[in-house]
Formats: structure tokens, sequence, C-alpha cells
């Protein structure tokens, strides 16, 4: 079993996507296509060993998700996906990796380098 | 002259001797008794008078000036005609002129008492004595009013002066009239009453571009003011003669190059010599540019906000684009595509990742963050700039060299942005001698006020001297966005520096001077 990746973004297909890659290249994924859906699912077990979220998200935004899972797993990486990489700079203690859109996807493997990887 | 010298002269010119002080002497105990009635009668005679009355401020005034009076005589009389008496006299003199006292009745008062002590002498004096006594009491009282006189000449004199000294700056004072009517940028007009140019100031001069010799005696609506304006104003100057008040009115100038101008002016009747109305005019054709100009700012200004925001978002749909394009590559790659089928999809990664960059730099010029400046050493940041552009300089086989003062400069810079700048230029330069390769310099110089750092290259120059490469989306480049130069020129006069260029072919210079800050250290 890879590590336990949960992807954040409310363009579903995309972040579907996302997911079947990295899927492939070993992480066990999961997908919520909304802030509610993620921190619903951050409250359950297993806690995710990654997150990649999105930031600017209808309702509950990428930075309250962020804010939640940090507070479920202190250690857990945390990658920021956005069009606003300069509104994340302030807003999160710890700062998490900022990845700005549109995501190449080698630069996301390198940002998770072998966390979590066997 | 000196009032010594002037009483001599006045006692030889009424031939007052010795001997006329002695019977004046001689007579003041038989007269001293009547001096309080004379004193009494005088001011009881004064005040029938009203403008000799007038001086005076009370009855104790009056009680006062009757011992004078009385002290006066005994003097008079006292046979002692010296130096310091007649300065007495001259200080009585002195304090008519001060109350304001007419000289006439001084003249006639003076009188009144001299027939009263003239009658005294003929009843009192002895008999051979009385015409000589007389004759020595009227020397006396003349020479008496003579020096009183004196004061009121005195007077006089500095009165005339007083005046030709007002007059003097009146007369100045009307030439700086003139000098600031002169100096002033609005502009000064004077009409006659037919409405014909009188006055035309240097601001008239410049605003309209007429000389005075030209417009004087013209007539000013059909000379100065476009047509368009013409029936409200001659409506006003009409009117001026009727009532007498200032009026406003906002007017097109025909220039004489045939420009119009805005002027606002104040019309205000008036009777200065043969101008019958002053027209004081504010030209704000330039304030009217420059709020268009500040309101087209305001407009870009909310433009760039939209278009930042547009940017952002474009961002969204990329990102699919392109994580949708990268799982493509993947697929056709496992599926043993064809090269011409990969090579499709990589067109269209490339693509998005140019309008990635588009958008970045947009984002970078459109909405650039604020200088954080930090005092920096120029020598490691080039260093690091060379160092950031050696693959690219390899890859190009472009040689860079550094070519560096022997000491440090050390300036407040935003280190993050001016690293931009000369990579932006460097970059540049290189891609300026690919493929065939070439030098590149990265010089740095001590200017008084700044440091000049120098990005040299002998490539082949850029295309045309006098193209605008600092304006946004000018670009000679196919894959260029057009902003790199304009962003780097934004953060070059951003640190209030100044970037220029001079290009020829086989040698183009472009020049970054940073100012220093307000510490400046040498390392």
């Amino acid at each position: 079993m890879g590590p336990l990746v949960l992807v954040v973004d409310d363009d579903a297909r995309t972040a579907r996507t996302l997911g079947r890659m990295l899927r492939e290249d070993g992480y066990e994924v999961e997908v919520a296509v909304d802030g509610p859906a993620a921190i619903a699912r951050l409250t359950r077990s297993p806690v995710p060993n990654i997150l990649i979220s999105d930031l600017r998200m209808a309702t509950v935004d990428g930075v309250a998700v962020v804010r939640y899972a940090q507070s479920r797993r202190p250690d857990m990486r945390v990658v920021v996906v956005t069009g606003y990489p300069h509104l994340v700079q302030s807003a999160l203690d710890p700062p998490p990796i900022v990845l700005t859109k549109p995501l190449v996807y080698g630069d996301l493997r390198a940002a998770l380098g072998s966390a979590g990887l066997a | 002259m000196a009032l010594d010298e002037r009483v001599a002269e006045l006692k030889r010119y009424v031939g007052f001797e010795e001997s006329d002080a002695l019977l004046l002497a001689r007579v003041h105990d038989a007269l001293a008794s009547d001096f309080p009635r004379i004193a009494q009668e005088f001011y009881d005679k004064i005040r029938e008078h009203e403008e000799a009355h007038a001086v005076f401020t009370g009855e104790e005034q009056i009680a006062r000036l009757q011992k004078s009076l009385q002290a006066w005589m005994h003097r008079l009389l006292g046979g002692t005609y010296d130096a310091a008496y007649y300065a007495r006299t001259e200080r009585i003199g002195e304090v008519h002129v001060r109350i304001g006292l007419p000289q006439r009745y001084m003249f006639t008062a003076m009188s009144l008492i001299r027939l009263d002590l003239q009658g005294l002498v003929e009843a009192r004096a002895a008999r051979s004595e009385v015409m000589a006594t007389k004759a020595a009491l009227n020397k006396a009282i003349d020479m008496e009013l003579a020096v009183m006189l004196e004061a009121y000449s005195a007077a006089h004199l500095a009165r005339i002066e007083r005046k030709q000294e007002l007059d003097r700056s009146a007369t100045e004072l009307a030439s700086a009239d003139v000098a600031a009517m002169e100096l002033t940028s609005e502009l000064v007009v004077g009409l006659d009453k037919d409405g014909r140019i009188l006055v035309f100031n240097s601001g008239a001069e410049g605003a309209t571009g007429y000389g005075r010799e030209e417009v004087i005696g013209k007539p000013f609506l059909e000379t100065i003011l476009a047509e368009e304006s013409h029936a409200e104003m001659s409506a006003i100057l009409a009117a001026r003669a009727v009532e007498a008040k200032r009026h406003r009115a906002d007017t097109f100038v025909r220039t004489r190059a045939g420009k119009l101008r805005d002027v606002r002016w104040d019309i205000a009747p008036t009777r200065i010599g043969a101008v019958a109305i002053f027209l004081i005019g504010h030209d704000s054709t330039e304030e009217k540019k420059l709020g268009e100009r500040s309101r087209q700012a305001e407009k870009l200004a909310a433009v760039g906000t939209l278009a930042a925001g547009l940017a952002h978002e474009i961002r969204n749909p990329l990102n699919g684009a392109q994580l949708h394009v990268a799982y493509l590559q993947r697929m056709l790659k496992r599926a043993g595509a064809t090269a011409e089928s990969l090579e499709a999809v990589d067109v269209v990664g490339d693509e998005i990742k140019r309008l990635a960059v588009l958008v970045t730099e947009f984002l970078d010029f459109a909405r650039p963050k604020p200088l954080d400046k930090k005092s920096t050493s120029l020598f490691a940041l080039i260093e690091r700039v060379r160092g950031l552009i050696a693959p690219d300089a390899e890859r190009a086989k472009v040689a860079v060299a550094c070519d560096l003062p022997s000491k440090d400069i050390e300036v407040e810079l935003d280190a993050a942005k001016m690293e931009q700048v000369l990579l932006n230029l460097a970059r540049n330069a290189i891609e300026a001698l690919a493929p065939t390769g070439g030098h590149v310099v990265l010089r740095l110089r001590r200017q008084p006020r700044g440091a000049l750092v120098e990005v040299e290259d002998d490539g082949p120059g850029l295309p045309s001297p006098d193209a605008p490469i600092f304006d946004a989306f000018f670009t000679t480049k196919s894959e260029g966005t057009g902003l790199g130069l304009a962003i780097t020129h934004r953060i070059v006069t951003d640190h209030g520096g100044t970037i220029a260029v001079e290009s020829q072919a086989g040698r183009t210079i472009f020049r970054v001077v940073i100012p220093f800050g307000a510490d400046v250290t040498e390392a």
C-alpha cells in the first residue's frame, strides 16, 4: 500500500485525472470535489499522508481545508495548487508547498519527493 | 543753523541790545501783578473761537496753560535772553505744533498780549522810558514769535518730506503692481468702454501667443475669443455698464496658432484711466488635460484590476488542460503511438506552458508586489546571475565575463526583483547571440549617485534602434511574451533608477542605474 493522498479540487475531471496518474505512480488516492467533502474525509481514518488542495473553492476554501488537515496530522505533507499563489504566503503557518496552476505533473512529483513512498 | 546763531542773528536784525534787556527787567515788577488777569482774559478770548478752542482737552488743561502763560510773561520780562531762554521758547512752539494750534491764532493771541502789556508799560513805566521799553517789548515779542514760528516751519518741512516719501513709495508700489501683473501667469486684460484692448499682460501674451503691440487698440471679442464664446462675453460686457458688479465667464480663447484654450475670466468694471473693465483670466487647459489624464489612468487601473482577475482565472482551465495533456502523453507513450502523435500532444503542452508564462508575466506587470528593499552586495547579485545563466550560456556557446570594480558596491534594493532584471537582460543577450555564440559582459561601476550595471553583448544589435522595446507587448522574438523588458523597466523605475539601451551591430549595451538609498555603504 502506497501513501494515501487526498486530492481536493472543485474541477472534478481534473482531480480525477490527477488521481489516476498518481495511482499509476504508486499512491493511494482519494478525491474530494469541494471543501466540505474534503473536511468530511479528513475526519475519518485513515488520515491521509498527503494533501493536494486547490485554494479558491466555493463555501469552504483550501485554507480551511489545509488548516483542518494540519490539525489532524501535523506532519502531513501539504501541496497547494492554485492560480493565486500570492494569497497563500500569509494565510498558512507552517507554509505549505505552493505550486502555481497550470500544474506541471513533474513538478508535483518533485514536490512530493519520496514522502511516504516505499 | 544752530539755535544760538539764529537767535544772535534775530537780535542783530531787530536791534535787540543789552539795554533792551535791562528795560524789560526793570518794568517786570510793575507789570507782574496783572499777569494772572492777562492769562485769564487770553484764554477766555480763545474760548470764543471754535477752532482755537478745539485744541484744548479740558478746563484742567486750560488752568495749567494759564499758569504757563504767566510763567512765560515772567520769562519775557525776565531780562535774560540767552540760548537757554530761546531753547524754551522753541519748545513752546513745538507744543503749539503738537497740539495743532493754527499759526494765525498764535499771531493774533500774541497781538492781544502785546497790546495788554504795552498798555501796562505806558501806564506804569517811568515816563522817560515808556517809548524805549515798548520798543524793547515789541522786539522781544517778535523774536519770541520768530522762534516759535520756526517750529511750525520745521514741522511743515517734515510734513512735505513725509508726503514726498509717501508719494515716492506710492509710485514704487504702483510700478510694483505693474511688475506683479507681468509676473503672474494669469491673463490680465484691460478694455476701454468700447471693448478695445488697452492692457495686455505677459500672461495674456503667453496664453494667446499674441504680443501686446499687436492687440492693443483691437476689439477684445474678435481678436482673442473663439466665436462660440462671443455671445456670452458680449452680453456680460454690455451688462457691466448698468450693473457695476463682477462677473465670471468660462470661454474659449483662440490662440494665434488657432488652438483653443479654456480660460475662466473674472470680469470687473473699473475706472482706472481709460480702462473701463478688467478681465483676469485663468487658463485651465492644462488642468483639464491633467484631469482627463488622471481619469484615463483610473480607467486603466480599473481595466488592469479586471485583467488581473481574468489572468488568475485563466490558470484554472489551463490547469485542467495541462494535466490532461500530461495524462494523454503518458497514455500515448504506453500505447506505442507514432512520433507525430506524440509531437502533436507536446505542441499542445508547450502552448499551454507559454500561456502560463504569459499569465505570470502579465500579473507581475499589472500587479507588481511592493519592493522588499535590503542592503545588497552587487558583487554577490551579479555572481548569482552569472551562475543562473551559465547553463543557457553554455548551450548557446556564449562566454560570460564579469567586469567588476575593485570594491564591492552595496545598494538598498529588492534583490529578487533586481535579479530578475539582470536575468532578463542577460538571457536576452544570450538569445541574441544564439546559435552562433559570442560574448556577454556583466559590468559594474560606481557612479556618484548610484551603481551602474551594464549588460553588453557582441550580437547583431537591435533590429530597429527606435523600437519601443520597453513597452508592454512589444517583442521581436517569436516565442516572447513582450513583457520581459516592460517588467524590467518597471522594476528599475520602481527603484528610482533608469534603464537605457545603446545598440549597433556587434555591440549592444543595456545600462541600468540603481540610485543609492538613504544609507550607502562601501564594502
